[in-house]
C-alpha cells in the first residue's frame, strides 16, 4: 500500500515532470481549459437564467399580463406599433371577465431630469394611469402613487425610481420637491423602493412615473393612441382562460377577421418563462455540445500526449523499477501529472468561461454569476478527465517491462 | 560458510516471445539459460563474462530480479524468490539490491542531488536523512561541487558516478552492474573500478557483467558463461597479479 509520505513523494514526482515536460502540458491545459470554460459558461449561465426567471414571475406577477402594440412574432416591415387605444382600455376594464385592474402606459426613452442644481440624464419616463405600484407589484419606498384625480387633470406630478432619486436627491426624501423633465416642473409626490433588478432591460430603477394624460399632453404625443396596456385578474388559477379571453377582446375591437394575425402581443408570466426556457435549452444544449467536444478533444489530447510520454519515458520508468518502485507508484505518479494538468485546465478553464460570462453579461446577452457550483463542476469535470483519460497511459506505464522499458523500448 | 548471498539453483530461462526479446535470438521458445547453479557469498566481487548472447545479461536481470527464471530455484539473502509477489520484489530490489548500467539512466529533468536519492523516496525514509546520505555518497564519489546539475552538464564519468552513488543510497547488500563501463574511456573507466573496489571493501557484494578484461582482472572471481551455460568460474585472490588471464 502507498502512504502518505510515500504518496505525496510519488505526486511530488508527477508535478515535477509537469514542468519539465512544459510543451506538452501547455497543450493539455489547453484543451481541457476550453472543456471546462463552456461547462463554466452553462452552469452560470443557466444558474443566471434560472435566477432570473425566478425574479420574472416575481416582478411579472402570476396573475398580470401584458399587452403591446403590434406582433412581436410576425413583425412585418411597416407594422403599426400603435393599435392599443384608450378606448381598448376602457372596455377591458369595464367588460373582461375576472380583470380587476387596467393600466395603460405609454413611455419616453432619454429624458433629462433636474433638480436644483443636478441633472441626470437619459431616464425612462412612463406615463401611466393611477396606481402603477400596485399594477406593478411594486411597493412604494415613500409617498403616494398617482391618482385618478391626477390623471384626470394632467397633474404635474411624478414618482421616482430610485435611481434617479438617488441621482438627484442622494439620501434625501424627494417628496415634495420639484424636479424639471425636459424643462417642464413636476412635483415629486413619492417615490418606488429599489427593485435591483438588470440584465437585459437595463436598469428597472431608472424611470420616472408621471400620469399618462400628462405626458400625452406636455410631450405633444399621439393622446388616442398607448404602447402597453397592464391587465391584472383576480384568480391566477384560470391565467389561461384570461388570456384568451383578453385576446378575443381585442380581435374583436380591432376588427380583425379570422385569417388575420392579432396586432398585439400579450405577455404573461408563463410565456416570459416559455421563452427563457427556450433560451435556456439551446444555450445548454449548444454549449453542451461544445464542452463535451472539448473536454473530449482535451482528454484525447492528454491520453496522447501521455502515451508517447510513457514511450519517451520508458528508461525512467524502468530505471524507478529497478530502483524498487512498485508498480502502484509509477501509476499513481502518471495519474498524478495527468490529473494536475487537468486541475490546471480545469482552473483556466473556469476563469476563462467566468471571464466570458462576465463579457456577455456585459452585452445583456446573459446573465452570469459566480457560483460554488459551477466552481465545483469545473474541477471535478477536469479531474474526471483527468483520470479516465490519464489512466490508459498510466497503466501502461505501469505494466511495462522493465528490462524493455531500460531498454527504451516503451 | 554461512548461506550465500545469492544461491541459483538449474535455472533456466527460456523466452517465448520473438522479437522484443533480442537477448536470446528472435526465435520463440529459445533457452537463454540452459541450467545455472551458482552461489555467491556476502563480499565477493564478481566479474561476469562471456560473448555477447552467452546469456550474461539475462542472468543479471534475474539475479536483479528484474525478471523471473522459467525454471530453477533463486534465493536472494536465504528468501526464495520464487514466493514473492511483484511488490516484494521491488521492495528487495529497492533495499537489498543496487543497480549501475551501461547508459547510467539518470532522470533528465532531477539534478544530481534529486537522481541519488530517488531510490530512498520509494523506501520511506525521511528527505533531510536521505539528503544527508545523498550529499555524502556524492562527497565519496567527487561531485560535492556538482550536486545541483542536471545530468546533461555532467560528462559520461561524472554521470556514472552519481549513479554509483544513487545504487549506494539505500545501503543495499549486492550492487549489480552491467557494463558500467562499457560507454566510458579507459581512464574514466579506472576511476568507476576504483569506486568498485572502494564499495567491494566495505563489505558489499559486487557482481559485474563486462567484456572489459582490464575490468574483470580486478574481480575476485571470474565466471565465463557460455551458451547459457557456466564454463569457467575462477577465484583468485586479489593480491594475485593479472597474469592468469589471456
Amino acid at each position: 500500500m502507498i502512504g502518505p509520505r510515500l504518496g505525496s513523494r510519488i505526486a511530488g514526482m508527477g508535478l515535477g515532470a509537469v514542468w519539465a515536460f512544459k510543451l506538452r502540458s501547455f497543450f493539455v491545459v489547453l484543451g481541457v481549459a476550453f472543456g471546462i470554460a463552456s461547462l463554466t459558461l452553462i452552469v452560470t449561465a443557466v444558474d443566471g437564467a434560472n435566477r432570473k426567471a425566478v425574479e420574472i414571475v416575481e416582478m411579472f406577477g402570476p396573475n398580470a399580463a401584458l399587452v403591446f402594440g403590434g406582433n412581436f412574432m410576425k413583425r412585418a416591415v411597416g407594422m403599426r406599433t400603435l393599435t392599443l387605444s384608450r378606448e381598448d382600455a376602457r372596455r377591458v376594464k369595464d367588460s373582461l371577465p375576472g380583470a380587476y385592474q387596467v393600466l395603460p402606459m405609454r413611455a419616453k426613452r432619454g429624458q433629462t431630469v433636474k433638480a436644483g442644481n443636478r441633472n441626470y440624464q437619459d431616464v425612462l419616463i412612463v406615463g401611466a394611469t393611477e396606481n402603477y405600484g400596485e399594477a406593478w407589484n411594486w411597493p412604494l419606498a415613500e409617498g403616494r402613487d398617482i391618482s385618478e384625480e391626477d390623471e384626470k387633470l394632467g397633474a404635474k406630478v411624478a414618482l421616482l425610481g430610485d435611481t434617479p432619486s438617488q441621482e438627484l436627491f442622494g439620501e434625501e426624501s424627494p417628496v415634495g420637491k420639484v424636479i424639471y423633465i425636459t424643462n417642464i416642473p413636476f412635483q415629486v409626490i413619492g417615490k418606488l423602493s429599489y427593485r435591483g433588478f438588470s440584465g437585459g432591460g437595463g436598469n428597472m430603477d431608472n424611470r420616472i412615473i408621471v400620469p399618462l394624460s400628462t405626458l400625452l399632453q406636455r410631450y405633444n404625443l399621439d393622446r388616442k393612441y398607448f404602447r402597453a396596456l397592464r391587465v391584472k385578474f383576480h384568480e391566477p388559477d384560470y391565467m389561461d382562460a384570461h388570456t384568451e379571453n383578453l385576446r378575443s377582446l381585442l380581435r374583436h375591437l380591432h376588427h380583425l377577421q379570422p385569417e388575420q394575425d392579432d396586432d398585439f402581443t400579450i405577455l404573461t408570466a408563463d410565456e416570459v418563462l416559455k421563452f427563457i426556457a427556450m433560451f435556456k435549452g439551446g444555450l445548454t444544449i449548444f454549449l453542451g455540445v461544445t464542452a463535451t467536444i472539448a473536454l473530449l478533444v482535451g482528454g484525447f489530447v492528454l491520453a496522447n500526449l501521455f502515451s508517447i510520454s510513457v514511450s519517451e519515458r520508458a528508461e525512467e520508468i524502468g530505471l524507478k523499477k529497478a530502483m524498487g518502485a512498485h508498480n502502484s507508484a509509477i501509476m499513481l505518479q502518471f495519474i498524478v501529472e495527468a490529473c494536475a494538468l487537468t486541475l490546471l485546465g480545469g482552473v483556466l478553464g473556469l476563469f476563462l468561461g467566468l471571464g466570458l460570462g462576465q463579457f456577455l453579461s456585459r452585452l445583456d446577452i446573459m446573465v452570469i454569476q459566480f457560483s460554488w457550483k459551477a466552481f465545483f463542476m469545473a474541477l471535478a469535470g477536469s479531474q474526471v478527465v483527468g483520470i479516465i483519460f490519464g489512466l490508459k497511459p498510466a497503466k501502461q506505464a505501469a505494466d511495462l517491462d522493465p528490462i524493455q522499458a531500460l531498454r527504451g523500448e516503451g | 560458510m554461512s548461506i550465500p548471498a545469492i544461491h541459483l539453483s538449474g535455472i533456466i530461462k527460456t523466452f517465448f516471445q520473438s522479437g522484443d526479446k533480442k537477448n536470446g535470438g528472435d526465435v520463440p521458445g529459445i533457452e537463454v539459460l540452459k541450467g545455472i547453479t551458482l552461489d555467491i557469498y556476502q563480499g565477493e566481487f564478481i566479474a561476469l563474462q562471456g560473448t555477447s548472447g552467452s546469456g550474461k545479461s539475462t542472468l543479471l536481470h534475474l539475479i536483479g530480479l528484474l525478471d523471473r527464471p522459467t525454471e530453477g530455484v533463486y534465493e536472494l539473502l536465504g528468501q526464495n524468490t520464487a514466493n514473492l509477489d511483484d511488490d516484494r520484489q521491488s521492495d528487495l530490489r529497492n533495499l537489498s539490491l543496487g543497480f549501475v548500467f551501461q547508459s547510467f539512466y539518470l532522470i533528465p529533468y532531477a539534478t544530481a542531488l534529486e537522481n541519488v536519492i530517488l531510490p530512498g523516496l520509494y523506501s520511506g525514509k525521511s528527505r533531510s536523512e536521505l539528503k544527508v546520505r545523498a550529499e555524502s555518497l556524492l562527497e565519496q564519489v567527487g561531485l560535492s561541487d556538482r550536486m545541483d546539475f542536471k545530468p546533461s552538464r555532467l560528462s559520461g564519468g561524472q554521470q556514472q558516478r552519481v549513479a554509483m552513488a544513487r545504487a549506494m543510497l539505500n545501503e543495499p547488500r549486492i550492487i549489480l552492474a552491467d557494463e558500467p563501463t562499457g560507454q566510458l574511456d579507459s581512464s574514466t573507466s579506472s576511476e568507476i573500478i576504483k569506486l568498485f573496489h572502494a564499495v567491494h571493501e566495505a563489505g558489499q557484494t559486487i557482481v559485474l557483467v563486462t567484456h572489459d578484461q582490464d575490468v574483470a582482472r580486478e574481480a575476485d572471481r571470474v565466471i565465463k558463461l557460455h551458451d547459457g551455460r557456466i564454463v569457467e568460474d575462477e577465484r583468485r585472490s586479489k593480491a594475485k597479479p593479472p597474469e592468469a588471464d589471456q
